[in-house]
């Protein structure tokens, strides 16, 4: 069975996501919360009743945010802040910004003055987590969280309802996490742009519609599978915060690779931990976020970014290494370094592509991919 | 009346800034570990301790007050660094790979702390610079702070006190001595009691001091408060300061405006803004950032009291905290104007410039300007520009 009409809701969601989750909300009457991607516990969200909705980036007049934001903040947050300048988040009703970076700490309070939601808290991660004190924190500042939310709410969160939202959760990121491997195994099966188009989608959709999606897809999938691996094609892995644009994955595609592993924040990061199921809910969140994938926010002695890196291209067996950094991303080009070092050592080829979110230039993008998976090995089919 | 000259403590500054600089180059060769700190960084407890501090920003101000942060950058963007990172971590890592250093090589630390009460830049470079040196690092985090006291800020800090002097005890095989930080907490006080005294004479009409002659006497503030030096240099500093207010002796000639100005200077260009201001009858007096280092330490409870001071920072507090402090300076100073700063290499305090500068205009009625610039890479600064904007301000004071 052909996979393309089971992926075309989430394309569509996130080519129009006002359509859909106007449509949501005038079907349930129930209100939605915004975040910036993705460090935010979307299981409290979405416990308190409301629908979490993860601003991927969209259509932006991009100068709108000129008068607010310096040239050197990121396209990222630029693009986000011109979406509610130019009135294309009015379907939301909240908004947290996880802190990851000085931008991110900064932002909210100024959007609170120029565009403000009714509900709008900042959601102050710990930037060290190796120590005991960082769990004993982020508990204390994941209650902030759930206590601000049933403010807003109207009412408290239902223990057994969070369970059932972290079951819910869980169960998306495991459909996730299958389709990433049968994606692995024999990209034929399921592109690299359908694979992230699943991912990002379900950010912007209900999680129990995404759910029944992702469902029929494997089925789907399964069925068709021969169940063999395909070792005909350019592994790549890809590294950086934001994965952006998405037609470097046509691109990837197109000439007979495809992405076996990533890092970032609306990719293999977003789905790779579960939260524990059990009676200290709150703890098991922070769990979560505690063990989540190293990225360029968050400094792990014992399980650091390079290491991560150099150990899932040995894992995987990739071929090559793209770092997808945006422009002015702070954090990113502090580690680019040490991690571009570590695929030196472990020998594995690679390159750094600067994007502009919703600005790349696609054509000079496209060259330099082309290149070097020619230089890997392969090349336009 | 005379004004604009030099301060004889100008040259007890570069003594006192000398044998700090010694001191750091003695305690390597008798095997103190030297530890890297922050600027807004509890470094009562690294003195307490018997470690030698050592403020990487500071080799950054100084190579940016020379001209040559480009040229130390260059080492750092060979590899990869943009230029748009922090201006003085680009000197520093810089440093670390370069051949030539024109400002004497940075101290090599043995450990690395990182407070990140002022910005995300500095625990990104001790990172880096933690593998490069290959020495352990450790961050003292500190997440933003609203209007009001925020106890879950202050107890997660304090448990990381805690942390951070197990840590210490482990690799100095010493007992934390809490007498002995009690001592240095009281000599903190001091220091901060007399800078801040200092800085207030720059609400006299006219004034003896101001925020650029600030900016030249604040290195031990930053670097050594907490030692009997600084308590000892600000005290010479403050006579010398009353020895000019009954001479008549002021900062500048025939001050007729004071401005508020933040933050952080821009470095190379000190000279050229401080004589544009004064050329202009205008007395930059105050700046959020020289008043940074006000703290008054409760030797009770010390942990406690560090806790509170570093957490609650201005530089670490929401948007509107940060107005209304401005606006607190613009009224004990008596201003007449505020020139604000969106200094590329400061994120946490250029961010939500625009909208605060339009707020304070709108709170104060007094003109106001905000400039783009570095505040160390001189390839980020149009004169012709910042001139410009600076003109049309002068302009509108009355």
């Amino acid at each position: 069975m052909d996979i393309t009409n089971l992926i075309e809701p989430f394309e569509n969601a996130l080519k129009n996501p006002a359509t859909e989750v106007r449509q949501w909300k005038s079907e349930q009457r129930r209100r939605v919360v915004g975040f910036l991607m993705t460090d935010v516990p979307e299981e409290l969200i979405h416990a308190a009743g409301f629908l979490p909705y993860g601003i991927t980036g969209g259509d932006a007049e991009m100068e709108m945010a000129e008068t607010h934001l310096q040239p050197w903040v990121c396209s990222y947050v630029r693009n986000s802040l011109s979406l509610a300048l130019g009135r294309k988040l009015e379907f939301l009703d909240g908004l947290i910004i996880p802190h990851t970076c000085d931008t991110t700490r900064m932002l909210l309070d100024l959007w609170k003055h120029i565009r403000p939601f009714p509900y709008m808290e900042d959601y102050r991660l710990p930037r060290q987590i190796d120590r005991p004190s960082a769990g004993n924190y982020l508990i204390k500042e994941l209650e902030r969280i759930k206590y601000g939310l049933e403010q807003f709410a109207g009412e408290p969160i239902d223990p057994d309802t969070l369970k059932q939202s972290i079951i819910l959760y869980n169960h998306n990121r495991g459909l996730l996490r299958r389709i990433v491997d049968i994606h692995a195994q024999d990209p034929t099966m399921i592109s690299s742009r359908e694979l992230y188009t699943l991912i990002n989608g379900a950010m912007v959709m209900p999680r129990e519609r995404v759910n029944e999606l992702l469902i029929q897809i494997e089925e789907s999938l399964d069925k068709s599978s021969n169940h063999e691996v395909n070792g005909k094609f350019l592994r790549l892995l890809l590294s950086g915060t934001l994965l952006e644009p998405f037609e470097i994955l046509d691109l990837i595609d197109s000439c007979g690779g495809a992405v076996i592993g990533d890092d970032f924040q609306n990719g293999y990061r977003y789905i790779e931990t579960d939260v524990l199921v059990r009676d200290d809910i709150i703890e098991a969140l922070a769990g979560r976020q505690l063990k989540r994938i190293p990225s360029a926010a968050f400094d792990i002695k014992d399980r650091p970014r390079r290491k991560y890196l150099a150990d899932l291209a040995e894992e995987k067996k990739a071929h090559g290494v793209i770092f997808l950094h945006q422009s002015f991303c702070e954090p990113e080009n502090f580690d680019y370094y040490d991690n571009l070092q570590a695929m030196k050592s472990a020998g594995i080829p690679a390159i750094r592509l600067e994007t502009q979110f919703g600005r790349s230039a696609l054509g000079q993008m496209r060259t330099r991919i082309q290149a070097f998976m020619e230089m890997l090995g392969g090349g336009s089919q | 009346m005379t004004s604009g000259k030099v301060f004889k403590t100008a040259a007890l500054m570069k003594e006192v800034m000398a044998r700090y600089n010694e001191a750091g180059k003695d305690a390597k060769r008798k095997s103190i570990p030297v530890a890297w700190v922050t600027a807004v960084f509890p470094v009562e407890i690294i003195y307490a301790a018997g470690l030698f501090p050592y403020y990487p920003e500071n080799f950054g101000a100084v190579a940016a007050a020379r001209k040559v942060a480009d040229k130390l950058s260059s080492a750092a963007e060979a590899r990869g660094y943009a230029r748009d990172l922090c201006g003085y971590a680009r000197c520093g890592i810089g440093d670390a790979y370069a051949t030539e250093h024109p400002i004497g090589e940075i101290l090599k630390p043995d450990l690395i702390f990182c407070c990140n009460t002022q910005c995300g830049s500095l625990p990104k470079w001790f990172e880096v610079a933690g593998r490069f040196y290959n020495v352990p690092y450790f961050l003292l985090d500190s997440p933003r702070v609203g209007i009001e006291t925020d106890q879950l800020c202050k107890s997660y800090y304090v448990e990381q006190l805690h942390e951070m002097i197990a840590f210490i005890e482990k690799v100095t095989g010493n007992p934390f001595d809490y007498d002995r930080l009690s001592e240095v907490l009281a000599l903190s006080n001091e220091a901060c009691r007399l800078w801040n005294e200092i800085l207030d004479t720059a609400a006299l009409k006219p004034a003896p001091f101001g925020f650029f002659d600030a900016s030249f006497h604040m290195a031990p503030i930053v670097t050594m408060r907490g030692t009997q030096e600084a308590v000892n240099y600000y005290r010479v500093l403050k006579e010398e300061i009353d020895e000019r207010i009954e001479q008549g002796i002021t900062a500048i000639p025939d001050e007729r405006y004071k401005i508020y100005f933040d933050h952080i200077p821009c470095w190379p260009k000190l000279r050229w803004f401080s004589e544009l201001f004064a050329s202009r009858g205008a007395l930059v007096a105050v700046s959020q950032y020289t008043h940074s280092w006000a703290y008054s330490f409760d030797l009770e409870r010390p942990l406690e009291s560090l806790a509170e001071s570093y957490t609650h920072e201005f530089v670490n507090r929401c948007f509107d905290y940060r107005v209304q402090r401005k606006i607190d300076f613009m009224e004990k100073y008596g201003v007449d104007g505020f020139v604000l700063f969106s200094n590329r290499s400061c994120k946490p305090n250029a961010i939500g410039l625009y909208a605060k500068s339009k707020l304070i205009r709108e709170k104060t009625g007094l003109p106001g300007v905000v400039f783009e610039a570095d505040m160390s890479d001189l390839r980020f600064f149009s004169e012709a520009q910042v001139l410009a904007k600076l003109e049309s301000f002068f302009e509108q004071l009355k």
